[in-house]
């Protein structure tokens, strides 16, 4: 279907270049105008500072440096966070501290 | 190099399809088209995505307020037309936008509320034109529009007439053909057929030839 002639063609002669200025003091000219109907910035700022981690729940390697390794393979083998084994770990004491 | 600008701060309002009927009908009419996508909805990137860009069209996304003067620049070659789609917010993008057009587009909905809101984009563009101290042509498009004229809709094209504003003529009609863009891509022509296709691709070319005749006196 795009063999179809073109209802109308376009001049390309006729598409002529216009000098528009586009120098800082222009375009804040520009910018400015826009303020004054409401036209204002709307970029989404970043905060400031280090981005933050993703929240993996993963324990740092220096919390528990004597049984980091062994929490880790844990976490790869059972799919969990080592955040979530931390948390049952966490339950199971405070279950036995009750007992 | 024309730029079309096309602007309205009223979401919703067919800026996107606008922008692809006319990229799309410009281009099978022989021109060379770069649309920008400034849109972060990304409405042209999803059209561009769904099938390969007709022949003379190339499309850039992702484009922020601070890169938007820049862009339209780089694709300042003789003979290529550069259409900008821009959010439907108020921002300084626009303003920005604005500032290098030659032709500003502002397409509403036969509403009150597309209206009012859309207005905003005229007063935008007289308020630029004073302070850049040159003419920027615009005009209004109105969209989804249907063969029987709503009294609203016959109000508010009488009450812009009245206010000295260019709307282009045909309107773009409510078309399945023409959302369908969004949903296979590509053009009227490549499209699989949706209701009655010769009466969309008559009404594309007639809009996109009377948006290409004020181009033509815009650059004069």
């Amino acid at each position: 279907m795009t063999d179809q002639p073109a209802p109308f063609s376009i001049q390309l002669g006729a598409l002529k270049k216009r000098d528009k200025e586009d120098s800082p003091r222009a375009v804040e000219k520009a910018v400015i105008a826009g303020e004054k109907h409401g036209f204002i910035d709307r970029e989404p700022k970043r905060r400031g500072g280090r981005l933050p981690s993703p929240r993996t729940g993963q324990v740092h390697a220096k919390v528990l440096p004597h049984v980091a390794q062994e929490i880790l393979e844990e976490s790869r083998r059972t799919g969990k966070t080592q955040g979530v084994l931390l948390e049952e770990a966490w339950a199971l004491y405070c279950a036995q501290k009750t007992r | 190099m024309p730029v079309i600008t096309i602007a309205s701060p009223k979401g919703g309002a067919g800026k996107s399809t606008t922008a692809v009927i006319l990229a799309t009908e410009l281009a099978h009419a022989g021109a060379q088209v770069v649309l920008l996508d400034c849109d972060p909805n990304r409405s042209i990137s999803l059209w561009a995505s769904r099938a390969p860009l007709p022949p003379r069209i190339a499309f850039h996304a992702d484009i922020s307020e601070s890169e938007i003067v820049r862009a339209i620049k780089r694709h300042d070659d003789d003979g290529q037309i550069v259409i900008v789609d821009l959010e439907g917010v108020a921002s300084r993008l626009v303003s920005r936008a604005i500032s290098q057009a030659d032709l500003v587009l502002t397409p509403m909905r036969a509403t009150t509320l597309d209206a009012t809101i859309g207005v905003r984009a005229l007063q935008l563009v007289a308020e630029e034109e004073e302070a850049l101290g040159r003419s920027i042509r615009h005009a209004v498009a109105f969209t989804m529009t249907r063969a029987i004229k709503s009294k609203q809709h016959t109000a508010i094209e009488a009450s812009l007439t009245e206010q000295g504003v260019d709307i282009i003529q045909p309107p773009l009609m409510e078309r399945a053909a023409f959302s369908a863009l969004f949903e296979f891509g590509g053009d009227l022509r490549t499209i699989p057929a949706q209701g009655r296709m010769d009466g969309a691709a008559e009404n594309a070319a007639a809009f996109a030839q009377q948006v290409y005749m004020r181009l033509t006196e815009a650059t004069q």
